[in-house]
């Protein structure tokens, strides 16, 4: 179509202000988004140490990641493991519980308010501190366990132990996907319940048949969620093992480990590097999950 | 939920109560085993020294203040800096991110303008990037502007409405307002940005206010930030002191520690208490992440 001046004009009157409005959105994509987000990736294929410029050094950064890092595999296990067992763990607390608390419960809002506090004050360097202190040798974990005669090792500082601590520490934090859950098992229409009730359903049927299908949009959400935040951790890992992701790597989060790339040594190319395979990573799991999506998740027509 | 039929009635009415008792006393028992930790950790800041490692009860033999008096002055510069570090940075990012993502959510949801739906989707996009991918080149960034070491890269950036997931908040809550109100206030020849803040901000204190709790809950508790960008202890926020006192391999006054911890959760404890509608529903219905 022919753009008259008018026409333009008008598109430009129209556009004007909102583009004020979005300025300061935009100078922040620019500048601290998008404009980084390539940086990082030309930086990926150099050697830069911060001081001095950039050296291009091609795919080497990830040609060593792929095939001469070790830390690098130590860290992509730790953290599968504790996706994969953080995550579903978490989930099926927070299920458990909502599911509990939908019944229609007296005293909800507390029961909701006491299992929500956690994930709250979780982020919390001074829980990570906490934490340590429950899992030591000494700790009040061991103290709990001495009653029953049992002397249990210091599990933050025992490579078989360490990362369970931390993944208990996760699923501690159950109540934020649990409110979701509880606000999506509100959506479910009764009316489904008490036709299966006729039909003669048990309990677990219901669940299986009704609940869950009608639930998979919001547990969909809460895994995708609950995923990226888990391949992102870092703080509670930095805490327990000071900084240094051991003992023996056990507890090397992904996030750690770039942070100690970056920061420890400024290796910031291969810090770089990794911080893009990490954006893969992420990517591939998430269009993963979407992609199974329209198997598993029910979006109701 | 419809009542149970007639033949059922009365086997329900005896198993009820005693269901609903087993019930409830598992969800103590659960709530209680969640809170314990924090209830340790509070009662061991009051415990003497020698009494904390020893004990697994919630309640000291022996109370002391010890803990807060030497954890407060227990480093170089004391907590009560920290705090103000910490509050000033959280301010001033509430501050930053209401301004900066209400004008960027005002236009998406509320004007017509050529590129609006590109830029959505790479607004929803950029929600998806992991930080570390911008991580690097940021810090490169403020330290060639001489910003490392200040509290300004905590700061500028949520002026610029880098938390791209509040824009989407303010944008869902914006699209519900009656368009009714929005062409009223035009006809009586509002220009937007009257129409933004006659019109469309007195409505939307509850995202407003979601916002800013979210935000001073994220900013207060945020730690890697800081870690890379502060390194002179007066600017330390109250997460670095904390972090500070649990660096040393031997740490030897837990007291202190606990005391500065438990005082380091009483501002978002706070909010909690005042405003937990808010963020019960700023979860249930944006899924935001904590």
């Amino acid at each position: 179509m022919p753009s008259s001046p008018r026409r333009t004009s008008q598109t430009l009157r129209k556009a004007a202000p909102a583009y004020l409005f979005l300025t300061p959105w935009l100078l922040g994509l620019l500048g601290l988004t998008m404009g980084p987000t390539l940086i990082s990736l030309y930086l990926s294929f150099t050697s830069f140490d911060l001081f001095q410029a950039p050296q291009w050094i091609g795919a080497d950064n990830y040609l060593r990641i792929a095939t001469a890092d070790p830390n690098f595999m130590a860290s992509m296990r730790v953290t599968f493991m504790f996706v994969v067992t953080a995550v579903p763990l978490k989930l099926c607390f927070a299920l458990a519980l909502a599911m509990i608390l939908n019944r229609g419960i007296s005293g909800l809002p507390v029961y909701r308010a006491i299992f929500y506090l956690p994930s709250l004050l979780g982020s919390s360097i001074a829980v990570a501190i906490l934490w340590r202190q429950l899992f030591a040798g000494d700790g009040v974990v061991n103290g709990l366990l001495a009653p029953f005669g049992i002397q249990g090792p210091s599990w933050i500082s025992d490579p078989r132990y360490s990362l369970w601590s931390l993944v208990l520490l996760s699923a501690w934090q159950f109540g934020s996907p649990m409110v979701i859950f509880l606000a999506g098992l509100r959506q479910i229409p009764t009316d489904l319940y008490e036709a299966a009730s006729i039909d003669g359903a048990t309990r677990l049927r219901k669940f299986v048949s009704i609940t869950l299908p009608l639930l998979t949009p919001v547990i969909f959400f809460n895994f995708i969620v609950a995923m990226i935040d888990a391949f992102q951790s870092f703080t509670p890992a930095f805490v327990v093992s000071r900084g240094t992701g051991g003992p023996l790597n056990s507890t090397l989060f992904y996030a750690l480990y770039i942070y100690r790339e970056a920061f420890g040594f400024f290796h910031m190319g291969y810090a770089s590097a990794l911080a893009w395979v990490l954006l893969v990573i992420i990517a591939i799991f998430t269009a993963i999950a979407f992609l199974t999506s329209r198997f598993w998740v029910y979006y109701d027509a | 939920m419809l009542e149970p039929t007639s033949p059922e009635r009365p086997a329900r009415a005896t198993r009820r109560p005693l269901a609903s008792l087993i019930v409830h006393a598992l969800l103590i028992a659960t709530s209680f085993a969640m809170l314990y930790p924090l209830l340790w950790m509070l009662a061991a800041s009051f415990k003497p020294q020698e009494e904390i490692f020893s004990s697994t009860s919630l309640i000291p033999q022996q109370f002391t203040l010890d803990g807060y008096v030497s954890g407060w002055s227990g480093l170089s510069v004391d907590f009560g800096r920290f705090f103000l570090n910490s509050l000033t940075i959280s301010l001033l990012s509430i501050a930053g991110n209401l301004i900066a993502c209400s004008l960027a959510a005002f236009a998406f949801a509320r004007l017509q303008f050529p590129g609006r739906k590109p830029l959505f989707a790479i607004l929803l996009l950029t929600m998806m990037l992991p930080y570390h991918v911008t991580l690097i080149p940021q810090y490169v960034m403020f330290f060639n502007l001489g910003w490392v070491n200040t509290l300004l890269p905590l700061i500028v950036p949520k002026f610029l409405a880098v938390d791209a997931f509040f824009i989407f908040m303010m944008v869902q809550f914006f699209r519900g307002i009656p368009h009714e109100i929005q062409e009223a206030a035009i006809i009586d020849g509002c220009n937007p940005l009257q129409v933004y803040w006659y019109a469309i901000l007195p409505l939307s204190t509850p995202v407003l206010a979601t916002a800013a709790i979210f935000t001073f809950i994220f900013t207060w508790d945020d730690f890697f930030g800081p870690l890379i960008y502060l390194s002179d202890v007066r600017k330390y926020t109250v997460s670095l002191g904390l972090r500070t006192f649990v660096d040393g391999t031997g740490i030897s006054n837990w007291g202190a520690v606990f005391a500065m911890s438990c005082l380091a959760l009483v501002p978002v404890l706070l909010l909690f208490l005042f405003f937990q509608r808010f963020l019960i529903q700023g979860i249930a219905t944006t899924g935001i992440k904590r």
